[in-house]
């Protein structure tokens, strides 16, 4: 268990450290975040408006066949590009810009 | 059938309407409605009583609308007697019943002849109600029983009710005001028709009789009855026990109460039968029986979802419902202040954060965040054309030149270097392709030398990451020699330094070998430099490919590899020195010889492609001998040209018979089976050559590293001199060499712990694989040179 713990925490790191990356934001089951890179006002947001994004996201998922699951989900806009995992337990969002 | 009636007094007139409502009301309406009265109650009509005029559309109009008018009653002097209403009830309060009766007294006839039939049959005829009266509703009618009750008013004692009549009678009349008005003094004389017309009989009791034959029992007992109620009828005239009395119910005083409850307070519940949601429950409660409700009441939210607000619900909606928002409640911002003061229940979101899941999540998140910055380059190396990014609008103009400039040589272009602070300063000894995923790499990382020794690294690359390696297997000495498995593509084969192989799972996170040949009695005693996965063709009993582990090593060994229950190896070849080559050494040989080994350390060596028993070597006096798995003592051939350690042969993928040999005399040497000399020498610098391939796709293109630079040959178009060359970074001599399998291009590990990929370009060695071309030059050289 703790060996996953470290290597959580360097992934992390390692993520943080990529060229681009704005932001990291990990949202707990209820919506609240647990762990961010971002302001305050900014994070909850964002937690608000993805979770939202990826009911509809897994809901239309599900619907098609609901033996299917979503498993990641990204978002590309002019700016940035917003990458999404979520779970059952927790929304892990990455936003990043590459062509910094 | 029609009735004229002109001011006549019928002592007996059963009334009755004809069904159809237009015209039905004139006919009632004519009639001297006193006469009819007079015989239940007795009252002196003494009132002018005139018919009403009867039309139909009169009527109509009077009984859609309800609108009070002022109502006048005159007797036969012409007086006013209109009487005052005692009450002036609320505009709404009786209406609702008024009207309704009018269309009661539209309807049907049936109704008037009712009620005039029950005012024949009870003396107080005008109890049937204030409905009665409405429905008589025509004028006189009315009017006359307003008489007949003010005449009654002494024999009854009901002023509750009396009033209550009295004022429906009031609004009666004042609704049928609109009717009276239109009767015209001459409109009395003239004749009116009446349609009479027979109701339907309505039973108020229905007694069937019953009759029983002579011959019953029951006869003589239905006789006596009979007999005892014949006389009971004949005393009843006149008897004192039989009295008529008048009864009077009483109309209770109605009462207006108010009542207050509390206020109903609403609760919006929503629920989504999503299509999901169905076999969510089904399946959730097929499997657990109960409704999977364990999770604790969620929060009501007023966001614009309409979440559902559950506590213990119990329908299977409703906890398909209420499985979703426990596991995707709303992040209103309510809630985020709210929970701030769940402060103990940090630690167990943290938990579920460390999950294996999550880590592979990260992963996956990590691999997307590397494509994004990777992605014109894994472009390149697939080989797929590189899209520009249509946000990019500044650079364009710059990107377009650098285009332009690209001249048609053949040349190589860096894409990206694996690297990552694991590796710095570690020297890439070796690298090797999964076998069966082509971009999973695996590189080892051990010095070669024997000073600095260090602990070795071996670290397996995915393409789908640069900057990190998936698996990082830490050795206790260097690793000098790698080769994964095709058998079973998950192991991979480390040779150490210190002469000990390992063979790794790299599918598991296991950090420890599989297998450890250190407790092998037969193991290296030198390092090891060449560890190959061999295939055999022919298994015992035609059995697939079985696949046996061999290495060679310095200690002069090539040893066959079991995996029984631990790594035990057999000797396929001891590697004598040759004496008669090393002729004019002469004298120094000798020495060496006794002092040292009889053996030779071999460096190298590689199985015929196609023959898996025949295999060349190369040992560090740079003899190649060429050798059978048969023969375990003598060597089948031996080819000299070496003057230094042979570091690699590589027999060529594409031609059967022909091999390279690199060595640390400067020389690479193109071989083919059957002759003992080189047919071909390349040459191009003063540094030791450390490593060839052939390449995969073209017969006549091969790589070379030697320390200082990266060169690419092609025998089609020179064979004096490499097309490309490819300098090395300062500081850092180029190691290792891969070609890739299916993209061309190239890896280069080189001493700094990088392993950099470089695209071919533009390298036009031909259309087809070449075969004919090299052995057109190879003949070409060997007809030159006799």
């Amino acid at each position: 268990m703790f060996c996953v713990k470290a290597e959580v925490e360097e992934t992390l790191k390692r993520i943080q450290s990529q060229k681009g990356v704005q932001a990291i934001i990990i949202v707990n089951a209820e919506g609240i975040p647990v762990k961010t890179t971002l302001d305050n006002s900014s994070t909850v947001q964002y937690a608000g408006l993805i979770h939202q994004l990826v009911m509809k996201a897994r809901s239309t998922v599900r619907d098609i066949d609901p033996q299917n699951d979503l498993t990641f989900l990204r978002v590309r806009s002019k700016k940035n590009e917003i990458m999404i995992a979520p779970d059952k337990d927790y929304f892990l969002i990455v936003i990043q810009n590459p062509t910094e | 059938m029609p009735v004229r009636t002109a001011k006549q007094m019928k002592p007996t007139l059963k009334v009755t309407k004809s069904r159809t409502p237009n015209q039905s009301t004139s006919g009632v309406l004519r009639v001297n409605q006193s006469a009819t009265n007079t015989r239940s109650v007795n009252s002196s009509v003494h009132r002018k009583s005139f018919t009403l005029a009867g039309d139909s559309k009169v009527l109509d109009k009077g009984s859609v609308q309800t609108h009070k008018q002022t109502v006048q009653v005159f007797d036969e002097t012409g007086k006013d007697v209109t009487p005052q209403p005692l009450y002036q009830p609320e505009a709404g309060a009786l209406q609702p019943k008024q009207s309704k009766i009018f269309t009661n007294h539209d309807t049907s006839g049936s109704t008037l002849s009712d009620f005039l039939s029950t005012a024949y049959q009870t003396t107080n005829a005008s109890f049937a109600a204030p409905f009665t009266r409405s429905v008589f509703g025509s004028s006189s009618v009315s009017r006359s029983s307003q008489s007949t009750m003010e005449s009654m008013n002494d024999e009854i004692e009901d002023p509750s009710s009396k009033k209550d009549i009295s004022l429906s009678l009031s609004d009666v009349q004042v609704r049928r005001e609109e009717i009276k008005e239109q009767i015209k003094e001459h409109m009395l004389d003239c004749m009116v028709d009446c349609y009479l017309t027979e109701t339907e009989t309505i039973w108020l009791l229905d007694m069937p009789a019953l009759s029983v034959s002579m011959d019953s029992e029951e006869a003589e007992v239905v006789k006596g009855r009979n007999m005892a109620y014949q006389e009971l009828c004949k005393n009843r005239l006149g008897n004192d026990k039989y009295m008529e009395r008048p009864m009077q119910t009483f109309n209770g005083a109605p009462k207006a109460k108010e009542v207050q409850s509390d206020s109903i307070s609403m609760v919006e519940k929503a629920t989504m039968a999503t299509h999901w949601d169905i076999y969510d429950s089904y399946v959730s409660d097929g499997g657990a029986g109960n409704a999977a409700d364990g999770a604790s009441p969620t929060k009501l939210d007023i966001s614009t979802l309409h979440r559902v607000h559950s506590s213990r619900p119990l329908d299977r909606t409703m906890s398909g419902a209420s499985a979703i928002s426990t596991a995707s409640t709303s992040s209103s911002r309510i809630d985020t202040e709210a929970f701030v003061v769940q402060g103990e229940n940090e630690s167990d979101p943290e938990d579920v954060l460390h999950s294996e899941k999550f880590l592979q999540d990260l992963l996956v998140m990590e691999r997307a965040v590397l494509e994004n910055i990777y992605q014109p380059k894994l472009a390149a190396y697939r080989q797929l054309p590189i899209l520009p990014d249509p946000n990019r609008e500044q650079k364009a103009g710059d990107e377009r030149d650098g285009q332009d400039d690209v001249s048609l040589n053949p040349a190589l272009e860096r894409l990206w270097a694996f690297n990552c602070e694991l590796t710095m300063g570690r020297n890439v000894s070796n690298m090797a392709w999964n076998k069966k995923n082509p971009d999973l790499l695996a590189v080892g990382y051990g010095q070669f030398d024997f000073k600095d020794q260090k602990s070795g690294l071996v670290c397996c690359w995915s393409l789908k990451n640069p900057t990190w390696p998936e698996r990082i297997f830490h050795c206790e000495s260097g690793v000098t020699a790698l080769d994964f498995s095709t058998c079973s593509p998950s192991q991979l084969a480390v040779g150490m330094h210190d002469g000990s192989i390992a063979i790794y799972n790299v599918q598991s996170t296991e950090k420890t070998p599989v297998i450890d040949s250190s407790d092998c009695a037969h193991k290296h005693t030198g390092p090891v430099w060449q560890v190959r996965w061999v295939e055999n063709e022919h298994g015992p009993g035609g059995e697939d490919k079985r696949e046996t582990l061999i290495s060679v090593s310095a200690d002069g060994r090539i040893s066959k590899w079991f995996l029984r229950k631990g790594l035990d190896g057999i000797d396929l070849m001891k590697l004598k020195r040759m004496r008669s080559v090393r002729k004019h050494l002469g004298v120094k040989e000798r020495k060496i010889e006794a002092l040292i080994s009889r053996h030779a350390s071999g460096l190298c060596f590689h199985f015929h492609n196609n023959d898996s028993n025949i295999y060349l070597v190369g040992t560090e006096d740079g003899l190649i001998h060429k050798c059978s798995c048969s023969y375990n003592e003598q060597f089948l051939g031996t080819y000299t040209a070496h003057i230094g350690p042979v570091y690699k042969i590589t027999w060529s993928p594409l031609c059967p018979d022909v091999f390279l040999s690199c060595s640390a005399d400067w020389t690479i040497q193109l071989w083919r089976q059957d002759l003992f000399t080189p047919i071909l020498g390349f040459t191009s610098t003063h540094k030791a050559v450390h490593d060839i391939e052939w390449s995969p796709r073209w017969a006549t293109v091969f790589g070379a590293v030697n320390e200082g630079r990266l060169e690419i040959w092609d025998l089609g178009s020179s064979i004096l001199d490499p097309i490309i060359v490819s300098m090395a970074r300062p500081g850092v001599k180029l190691t290792s060499l891969l070609f890739a399998t299916q993209t061309d291009c190239v890896l280069v590990g080189d001493s700094g712990g990088q392993v950099s990929v470089y695209k071919l370009k533009n390298l036009n060695a031909g259309e087809g694989k070449e075969v004919n071309t090299l052995h057109d030059i190879i003949r070409s050289t060997l007809a030159s040179q006799l």
